[in-house]
């Protein structure tokens, strides 16, 4: 890791000398209509489609899970309900690569994705009386609801559940959970609606023009960056790093499904998504700025990101098997992540605090 | 949280370190060598958006780095109901399920808007008189904290409602503002409230630079006491002696709304205690001990002792974020305002910390908190009415000023002082009273401009 300490040292020792320029506070060009394009394009192309996306898939889930509680569940039935929790998972999992503004500040992220499920608890309300109602669900203990449970509900402890396993319990308990996702879903995709009030859009995109969240455009370009290695950072020091360390599958996110690798795959997809610019539809994205001044750059970050895809790829068990039999492996994704990790943190966001204002 | 980040920053606080030195003028009144861009010191840091609060002392050990990284997975963790593979002896009775709930991105909570549940305010409660220690006097049946969840099962000792009274001023001006008055009821008691409960709501505070707060001298805490007011300046400054557990005796408090805690561990473990319900061995017992609701069963301590004292770590060594647009000719005249409203009498701008050599990142550096951690009268308005030890029904512990300004991006919201009342920065001056009445009446006859200019200073800091 020595090298890149110095290649920080080299950048900040540029800024030493950039820093005392009148003209420019940090002294060397910044395209403020690319840039601006780029934040505008992050908030269309990135947050509201992810998020649109998310809210569309939950809603799905909601009415397939409507199709199960009605005469009968059928496999079909149950199968369609996994495939979309998977489909919503991914679209989750990939906007976990800007955990800023509203999933953050508004609590929304532990609502719906909190492990570990409370499975005692979880039990005590599936064999009680109680009416789960929308209240009483939203009501209940973040680890009583969310992704985690409707997944331990619709794929059982060993991924094996069939319908006929399913009580009546489980799915009325399933359709409030279902709702309550849906809902705290549809306010996450509200939060950045252009034309909902007190949106994020308009705070993100208006970074530098007298808003007091982000008083500069070099703000909301930190933010942008920061985000993305902090979730490299989860993923590689949390999400595996923690349960590999520790050798202990039941620490495992995800674990009934068998989701996890693919979890960690969409993290890092994530961050790809918000350098580029793309999700559905293909904006400005940071690679933008970055080709603009350093291509080289450009080659490394789309390397590193590629390369730690690559390694999650070639693990091909389980994720808590993996922990065991698969080691080289899960390593090699560890490493791969936390090389893309120091390259966000030690050029890029050096880069975007020079290339904007 | 975000703990990859640390390594970087070794190399980024030297080159920013140089860049500062090289455009700032010193500042005028430091003529040594350090500067006041840098609130926390050598461990300052330039992150200004989300994570501004979570991030690791820039200049660590990676053995040191390997205990906060720990400190800060425990402190994210879920506890669940016992049994369970993973984190279980939550509660029975608790206020949230994990430290990152109410400290959310390690920040500053907020009262529920509307229908939201309480997540990051708690109260205290007790009745008249004294525990054996000096503290305040555990209410029968609720302790001296209300927890107002439970496991399933098990029943929430009450439910909260908060209820808000508007009243309008005017400032100098003639412009008005409002501020808002709340009153606390606890609702469906499991038992019946004892006579005289006296009840203070605590938001959850942020939780970066207390490592650095933890390094002043105890001595250079109270050379700022004054007590009596023997310099007749019109503010006292008290110093609250509080129960260490640990120590078996009362030593100085520095941390919570009332200088109430007198070191970071004992605050992290009776978090884990009264708001989880978690034990550990600095407080064994579950809080629902000697009431109805105890289950009798001898645990375990529920979190492990070196998980606890990572936990401590972790918190001890986040650093603290770099002054934004300190140069600004709008901040720099907010700043003059500040010392003509004398509002640095308590919120005193620079400390030193003593020389730690077995903790060299926090050794003898000089850092600009904006507090004496001293307690001082806050008036009528402000007051809980609940002493707690030496802290009266009216006096309050001086908060601490830094980063203050990057609360909106990192959790969101402007709610600010003990309950989170207030909803704007400029009403926060407005809440002050008794010993600081003078420096708000001062900010009340400001022009708008004046005043903008104040809060743009506070944003900065």
């Amino acid at each position: 890791m020595k090298n890149t300490y110095t290649k920080v040292l080299a950048v900040s020792t540029l800024m030493l000398f950039a820093a005392c320029n009148d003209d420019n506070e940090n002294g060397s060009s910044v395209d403020v209509t690319l840039n601006t394009a780029v934040l505008d394009d992050f908030s269309a192309a990135i947050a509201q489609a992810t998020y649109n996306d998310l809210a569309a898939k939950t809603t799905t889930l909601y009415s397939q899970v409507l199709e199960l509680a009605k005469d009968g569940a059928t496999n079909t039935e149950l199968d369609a309900c996994r495939a979309t929790w998977k489909s919503a998972r991914q679209a989750w999992e990939q906007s976990e690569s800007f955990l800023f503004g509203p999933v953050s500040t508004d609590n929304i992220d532990p609502r719906i994705d909190t492990w570990p499920v409370n499975f005692t608890d979880l039990d005590a309300q599936l064999n009680s009386d109680n009416e789960f109602t929308e209240a009483y669900i939203d009501d209940l203990e973040d680890a009583l609801k969310g992704f985690h449970p409707i997944e331990y509900l619709i794929f059982g402890e060993n991924g094996a559940k069939t319908a006929e396993q399913l009580s009546a319990r489980d799915i009325e308990y399933l359709k409030g959970l279902a709702l309550n996702l849906k809902s705290l879903t549809s306010d996450l995709d509200e939060s950045w609606d252009p034309s909902s009030s007190g949106n994020y859009h308009t705070i993100f995109t208006t970074a530098g023009s007298g808003n007091s969240i982000y008083p500069t455009q070099a703000a909301a370009f930190e933010e942008l960056v920061i985000a993305m290695a902090g979730i490299c950072d989860e993923v590689a020091n949390g999400k595996i790093g923690e349960v590999y360390a520790a050798q202990d599958p039941t620490l495992e996110e995800s674990p009934f499904a068998k989701n996890s690798i693919t979890d960690f795959t969409n993290n890092i997809k994530g961050v790809q998504n918000v350098y580029l610019g793309k999700y559905a539809a293909d904006g400005r994205g940071l690679e933008d700025m970055v080709r603009a001044y350093n291509l080289g750059l450009d080659n490394d970050v789309k390397l590193k990101m590629s390369t730690a895809i690559e390694a999650l790829g070639k693990i091909t068990v389980p994720f808590g098997e993996a922990i065991k039999t698969q080691k080289t492996q899960v390593q090699n994704a560890i490493d791969a992540i936390k090389a893309l990790q120091a390259t966000l943190e030690e050029e890029l966001l050096p880069f975007v605090k020079l290339h904007s204002n | 949280m975000r703990v990859g980040r640390i390594i970087k920053h070794a190399c980024i606080v030297v080159g920013a370190l140089i860049t500062v030195y090289a455009c700032v003028d010193p500042d005028t009144d430091n003529p040594g060598s350090y500067n006041e861009w840098l609130s926390g010191g050598s461990q300052t840091i330039f992150d200004n958006g989300a994570g501004a609060f979570s991030t690791a002392f820039p200049s660590m050990t990676e053995a040191h780095e390997a205990v906060h990284e720990a400190g800060d997975v425990a402190f994210e963790q879920t506890f669940v109901t016992v049994p369970s593979p993973v984190n279980p002896g939550l509660g029975p009775i608790f206020n949230n399920v994990s430290c990152t709930s109410c400290h959310i991105n390690d920040g500053r909570g907020k009262p529920p808007v509307g229908a939201e549940q309480i997540t990051s305010l708690l109260i205290r409660v007790s009745i008249a008189g004294e525990d054996s220690h000096g503290g305040p006097n555990p209410a029968p049946g609720f302790g001296v904290q209300l927890q107002q969840r439970s496991v399933y099962g098990k029943t929430a000792e009450a439910q909260v409602k908060i209820t808000y009274v508007e009243k309008s001023y005017t400032f100098g001006d003639g412009e008005s503002y409002s501020l808002r008055f709340p009153t606390y009821e606890l609702q469906n008691p499991y038992t019946s409230l004892p006579p005289g409960l006296m009840v203070s709501p605590r938001i959850a505070p942020p939780v970066f630079g207390l490592g650095l707060l933890q390094a002043v001298a105890e001595s250079d805490i109270v050379a700022l006491a004054d007590a009596d007011d023997k310099n007749d300046d019109g503010i006292s400054g008290k110093p609250n002696y509080v129960w260490n557990v640990l120590e078996g005796k009362r030593t100085l408090g520095r941390f919570g709304w009332k200088a109430n805690n007198p070191t970071i561990l004992q605050q992290s473990a009776g978090a884990y205690n009264e708001d989880m319900g978690i034990t550990n061995f600095v407080f064994e017992r579950e809080t629902s001990w000697d009431q109805p609701q105890y289950d009798g069963l001898s645990d375990e301590y529920e979190v492990s002792d070196s998980l606890l004292h990572s936990v401590e770590f972790y918190i001890r060594t986040l650093a603290v974020p770099a002054r934004r647009a300190a140069d600004n000719v709008a901040v720099l005249a907010g700043k003059q305002i500040f010392a003509d409203a004398k509002c640095g009498a308590c919120h005193v701008p620079r400390l030193r910390t003593a020389t730690d050599v077995a903790f060299r990142e926090v050794s003898n550096q000089v850092i600009y908190p904006y507090t004496d951690l001293l307690l001082h009268d806050m008036g009528p308005d402000l007051a809980d009415n609940r002493p707690d030890f030496d802290a009266n029904g009216q006096e309050w512990r001086t908060s601490p000023l830094w980063g203050i300004g990057l609360t909106r991006i990192v959790n969101g919201h402007q709610n600010f002082l003990h309950d989170g009342r207030a909803r704007t920065l400029i009403e926060a001056i407005m809440w002050h009273g008794g010993e600081a009445a003078h420096s708000k009446d001062y900010v009340r006859s400001l022009s708008r401009s004046d005043r903008d200019a104040l809060v743009k200073f506070i944003e900065s800091l």
